[in-house]
């Protein structure tokens, strides 16, 4: 016996054939276990392929994606200052709810960064009140005891939204900001370093 | 290096160029994965602006631990697990919010649905990475008839094309058959 090729099969699937055509084809899956097979393998394919258009996110969001690495992009030619990538090494959102814990009002979320041997310690409290968040840190070094009077930046849409400077003991903080999507920088001597962490759908 | 050169990269070369400031390299990244990060909240029946804020986050946590991610082959095994607990964060955070204290809340447990999602996912990025391999025309007509948002017409693909309308569906067909020879070549069957 013929089988059906994997051609006609797709055409069958799609439902591309004519309906003298579909009659011996279906004549023949109901009697040929490996066309049968091939052509729910073929259906499976066409529906994935199909159902894959559902997954495509809005284009507006892909672009936000893109311009997340905007400030870690060097320019092409001599960057003066090193930027740096802050390691996520803590984050209270990494960890597990306590059993039977119920929810009581939005909790803060504390992260904790690594770039080198500098740490940023940062916590952000979400108020649901006014769309707004407080953020707060503190930023530590392991070779000098504190980093006092160093530039922090709140960037967000490619310029910086929000400026300050580290106290005397490294803590910096800024209230009750508009809730975003921000890149908080540090200025270092040896470089900037960038952390993504406050966004408005997860803080 | 141009855009057709960074598609061929593996992800181990693109998060090393990723870490070097290769702003390039991070939307090549991103283009080969957002459908596999989108598609998760996706499954999970989230609203679209929830998806939104989930594939936010990942992405957010993508670039926080691209330093951990260097010496991955594959970045999709930790982009699925990554985008799988933020939903699951997101829709435990939404029952929180909505139960009151009188309520009896039922602690479930959702680890079944979370591998069916998984394996799911999975299969869907091995059809999209076969795509990926086949060649410039067969990719192009079939990302045209199944993946373009705008959903064109035959006369506008055939337009881009640059063939008969009447052409589509034969090599539509021809295509469809080597993007299954590609995946049973990599040992993945479609059922």
């Amino acid at each position: 016996m013929d089988h059906i090729s994997a051609e006609e099969l797709i055409d069958y699937v799609d439902g591309h054939i004519s309906d003298a055509a579909r009659n011996p084809i279906e004549l023949h899956l109901a009697e040929c276990g490996e066309c049968a097979e091939l052509k729910l393998e073929i259906q499976s394919l066409v529906l994935q392929l199909q159902a894959d258009a559902s997954h495509e996110p809005p284009a507006e969001l892909v672009q936000w994606g893109n311009r997340l690495f905007q400030p870690l992009a060097q320019p092409s030619t001599g960057a003066r200052l090193r930027k740096l990538v802050a390691a996520l090494v803590f984050d209270t959102l990494d960890q597990p709810m306590l059993a039977g814990v119920r929810h009581a009002g939005t909790a803060a979320r504390q992260l904790l960064y690594r770039a080198g041997d500098v740490d940023v310690d940062v916590k952000i409290e979400s108020m649901e009140s006014n769309e707004r968040i407080t953020l707060v840190g503190q930023v530590l070094a392991t070779s000098t005891k504190f980093l006092e009077n160093t530039p922090v930046k709140l960037e967000s849409h490619g310029m910086t939204r929000f400026k300050t400077t580290t106290n005397l003991v490294g803590e910096f903080s800024f209230d009750e900001v508009p809730k975003d999507t921000y890149h908080l920088s540090v200025d270092l001597p040896e470089g900037q370093i960038t952390l993504f962490c406050v966004h408005r759908g997860n803080s | 290096m141009n855009a057709a050169k960074y598609k061929s990269l593996g992800d181990p070369e693109l998060i090393s160029l990723c870490l070097k400031g290769d702003s390039q390299a991070w939307e090549s990244l991103i283009l080969r994965y957002r459908r596999l990060i989108f598609s998760i909240p996706v499954k999970f029946s989230f609203s679209p602006s929830d998806c939104s804020d989930v594939f936010q986050s990942v992405c957010l946590r993508l670039i926080e631990h691209l330093g951990e991610l260097k010496d991955e082959s594959k970045v999709s095994g930790w982009l699925i697990t990554t985008t799988t607990r933020q939903c699951i964060h997101v829709r435990a955070q939404k029952r929180r919010e909505t139960s009151t204290e009188d309520e009896f809340e039922e602690p479930t447990d959702p680890a079944e649905n979370v591998e069916t999602v998984r394996i799911q996912t999975q299969a869907e990025q091995n059809v999209r990475e076969a795509v990926e391999q086949l060649q410039e025309r067969c990719r192009k007509l079939l990302e045209l008839l199944y993946f373009d948002p705008k959903d064109p017409s035959y006369e506008s693909i055939a337009q881009t094309m640059q063939m008969p309308v009447a052409s589509i569906g034969p090599t539509r067909a021809r295509c469809l058959d080597k993007l299954r020879m590609v995946l049973r070549r990599r040992g993945i069957r479609e059922k």
